[in-house]
């Protein structure tokens, strides 16, 4: 005997009414991460949006582009980094720059090249700051102080290598221009002060 | 230009739309993971947000509203095709479908903005950035679920074989493709399939998947003049169940 | 959307007085003076566990309470309505998305949590146990239902740990439309035909107790509560927040000319608090322990899409895949 639901939906799954034995998902179905970053318009700065699950790059993309920027979300470019190539620094507080607590110097070797985020002020989202040359994860946090440090304090810095950034194309871009036609998803698009106002008149009347 | 040509082309591109917009949002809440059930259902709402939009167009050459044309009307005035009304079954053959469906749309919304016929091309320009997140998402999950595991492979191998003749029927032909393209409204459905052939094949070519002999099958076909199978009805009934209740009502 | 009336009972391992004293004084000032708490931060045991708890728990309401509105999506009456309500079910699914991340910033794994929840070993909100009979109900939840999870969000976005501030921001952002459309929906029903208007004052007297047990029972002040108040982890007490919305909420109600079916619930003019009927609390602990018209159902549906969704999680999953906490 199947389920029998209010949701046709639901009936059209055919669960069977007996509790099915869930075996324990485990650590089967656990896909890595990928952190978002999105920049809204040209000339912002790309910021951290969030993670997506996802088994691969390419998917990461796919589903970032929905879970963050769906329907009327303006949104200009997209980026997605796998979470275990990012390389973070410990977090800083009460007004202590992160870049103040360096002490070693930059090895001037300028190997590869490596995006830097800035944390502005804990709580917020990590910021796109610029990039460096150096010769490693520790050595670009290093070499980043000389370039993006300035008079504001950086409470953590993120840290990835440009090869493991996946970017939405500049020719892509009209995945974002949509039909105008999703006020729906506006809380301006629900006006109805009319029709309380014109029921309350009926009923005094 | 000829109205009634027109109108059997918006007709078609709508009731597919709005049909296949709510299989697809069936999946809402029940998809295979969080991230993809979040995709799926963007996908559905554009389709039915697109639906909308063509009614409209409709409207405005003297049909109903929208609301009365998508939701008062009995299977046997939809134009749909077959393959949009059947019911989802599992993951493999809704996500085949989104595939061989939306390739379809893609390359059709493309040709109509170049349309004559001004207000479809203006709207088709804009549904193609829609379409084109869609076939990307489509590209991506065939290619990968086509060459990942056994298992994998060979459920969407059956969903492409179930699916194929009804793809085809997406391409019935139209009593009016001669009108259509003469006035430069829409180049007609066999040079449509001549660009999805080409288009699955690269994808499908890419995968351990087999493209059925295309030559060989019988086109499901019949829907875009109101012939249907028996899941479309129902689906409709449900659609409607509430705007029935009282269609003047304001709801 | 949200259930809240969390409880906060002692968890194991969790003792204050394990905790490294200096430690704990520089978390406690960091907290004094406003800053949030980001995933790497040193934190108590105890702020570790019931902020998991708490989020999870959350998450899981957003995933369930996707359930009783989905119900509508097919059904949903004309373009309008059913744009706004798939897009709306998406949302939840899409918070659910969001509170898990933030969840797994604790340490504990996305995959994990949602085995809990389908083997019935965490709880959600107690109010998605019951069913949407009709399109109405679905008006119900969508202005009511979310009315009260934003009360409750919105105490929490103040909260001291980071990634969940965040979070609920984004949350809070996409609510807002929630709300409007609810509200939007109600009116129409409420304003309209004899039949939408008996349709509207029919969910209403249905959803009225659950939506009463939403904000759960009367805090006990306890020295662990207290503790919980002064980490920004507990932000308002379940009857603040249950007050709080019969204030924003009952006058709207009303002016539709919709009855609650409660007779005593007045507003003290005194006091200025509201009064009601005792909730019934017995019924409360019946339906959070299982025993609730649609708790089998959520479940199942729930266990069902884990299952039918398996195969392509498998057949996606590289076996070198190694899962690693997210970042923020």
């Amino acid at each position: 005997m199947a389920m029998k639901s209010l949701d046709p939906r639901v009936n059209r799954l055919g669960i069977p009414e007996e509790k099915s034995e869930l075996q324990p998902k485990g650590m089967l179905d656990q896909f890595e991460t990928y952190e978002a970053f999105l920049q809204v318009k040209e000339g912002k700065a790309l910021e951290h949006v969030g993670p997506v699950h996802a088994p691969n790059e390419e998917m990461a993309f796919l589903f970032a582009k929905e879970q963050y920027s769906r329907r009327g979300m303006f949104c200009n470019a997209l980026c997605v980094v796998k979470t275990e190539n990012i390389f973070a620094t410990d977090f800083t507080d009460d007004g202590q720059d992160v870049y103040n607590t360096i002490t070693a110097s930059p090895s001037g070797e300028e190997t590869e090249s490596f995006e830097v985020f800035h944390l502005m002020k804990r709580g917020k989202q990590h910021k796109y700051a610029g990039d460096v040359m150096a010769s490693s994860y520790e050595d670009a946090f290093v070499t980043a102080k000389d370039h993006h440090q300035d008079a504001k304090p950086v409470f953590n810095v993120w840290i990835c290598k440009t090869d493991h950034v996946l970017s939405s194309d500049e020719d892509d871009r009209d995945i974002w221009d949509t039909l105008k036609e999703k006020q729906y998803r506006d809380a301006i698009d629900y006006r109805a002060q009319d029709k309380i106002k014109a029921f309350k008149e009926e009923k005094s009347a | 230009m000829n109205t009634e040509a027109l109108k059997d082309l918006l007709y078609k591109i709508a009731d597919d739309q709005l049909i296949l917009g709510h299989r697809n949002s069936e999946w809402t809440g029940f998809g295979p993971l969080l991230e993809e059930d979040i995709a799926f259902s963007s996908m559905a709402q554009d389709k039915v947000g697109q639906s909308w939009q063509l009614y409209k167009i409709l409207n405005e050459l003297g049909e109903s509203d929208p609301d009365t044309v998508a939701f008062m009307r009995n299977a046997e005035q939809f134009h749909n095709c077959h393959f949009v009304e059947l019911p989802n079954g599992e993951y493999d053959f809704s996500l085949i479908r989104h595939f061989l469906f939306d390739t379809a749309e893609y390359l059709r919304f493309s040709m109509l903005a170049d349309s004559s016929y001004e207000p479809l091309a203006l709207l088709s320009k804009k549904i193609k950035g829609e379409i084109k997140y869609h076939k990307m998402h489509a590209d991506i999950w065939i290619k990968q679920l086509g060459a990942a595991t056994d298992d994998s492979i060979s459920r969407l191998q059956e969903s492409l074989d179930l699916a194929m003749p009804y793809a085809l029927g997406i391409f019935e032909a139209s009593r009016f493709d001669e009108e259509l393209k003469a006035d430069g409204i829409f180049e007609g459905e066999s040079a449509l399939m001549a660009q999805w052939k080409e288009q699955i094949t690269k994808i499908i070519d890419q995968t351990e998947l087999q493209l059925p002999d295309l030559d060989a099958l019988t086109p499901q076909t019949g829907g875009r003049y109101g012939e249907h199978t028996e899941h479309l009805q129902p689906l409709l009934d449900e659609m409607s169940e509430v705007f029935k209740i009282d269609p003047t009502a304001d709801w | 959307m949200y259930g809240g009336g969390n409880t906060f009972e002692a968890l194991k391992g969790t003792a204050l007085a394990d905790e490294d004293p200096v430690k704990l004084a520089e978390f406690e000032a960091r907290i004094n003076r406003g800053e949030k708490i980001e995933p790497t931060d040193w934190m108590p045991q105890l702020y570790r566990k019931q902020l998991i708890r708490m989020i999870e728990q959350h998450a899981h309401s957003e995933i369930i309470g996707a359930l009783p509105e989905g119900t509508w999506i097919t059904r949903a009456p004309g373009f309008k309505r059913k744009l706004a309500l798939m897009a709306k079910v998406q949302d939840e699914v899409g918070h659910a998305q969001l509170l898990y991340s933030a969840a797994e910033t604790l340490g504990k794994s996305r995959e994990q949590m949602i085995d809990d929840l389908i083997t019935g070993k965490s709880k959600y909100s107690n109010i998605f146990n019951y069913p949407a009979f009709t399109w109405a109900d679905s008006c119900f939840i969508s202005w009511l239902v979310d009315a009260g999870a934003i009360v409750n969000q919105i105490a929490n976005s103040k909260g001291s740990y980071g990634p969940y501030c965040r979070a609920l921001e984004r949350i809070c952002a996409e609510e807002s439309f929630h709300l409007k459309y609810g509200h939007h929906c109600v009116i129409h029903m409420a304003t309209g035909t004899k039949k939408q208007r008996e349709m509207m004052q029919d969910a209403i007297t249905r959803w009225w107790p659950p939506m009463m047990h939403f904000f759960g029972p009367s805090d006990k002040i306890s020295v662990h509560s207290e503790i919980l108040m002064r980490w920004k982890v507990k932000m308002a007490s379940n009857d603040a927040c249950r007050q709080q919305f019969l204030d924003m909420y009952v006058p709207k109600i009303w002016e539709l000319g919709l009855t609650i079916p409660d007779e005593n619930l007045k507003k003290n003019t005194e006091t200025g608090e509201w009064e009601f009927s005792e909730p019934d609390w017995a019924e409360f602990k019946r339906v959070i322990n299982g025993d609730g018209p649609c708790n089998a159902e959520r479940l199942a549906v729930r266990r069902t899409a884990e299952e039918r969704g398996r195969w392509v999680r498998k057949a996606l999953l590289a076996p070198k895949t190694k899962y690693v906490t997210p970042l923020a």
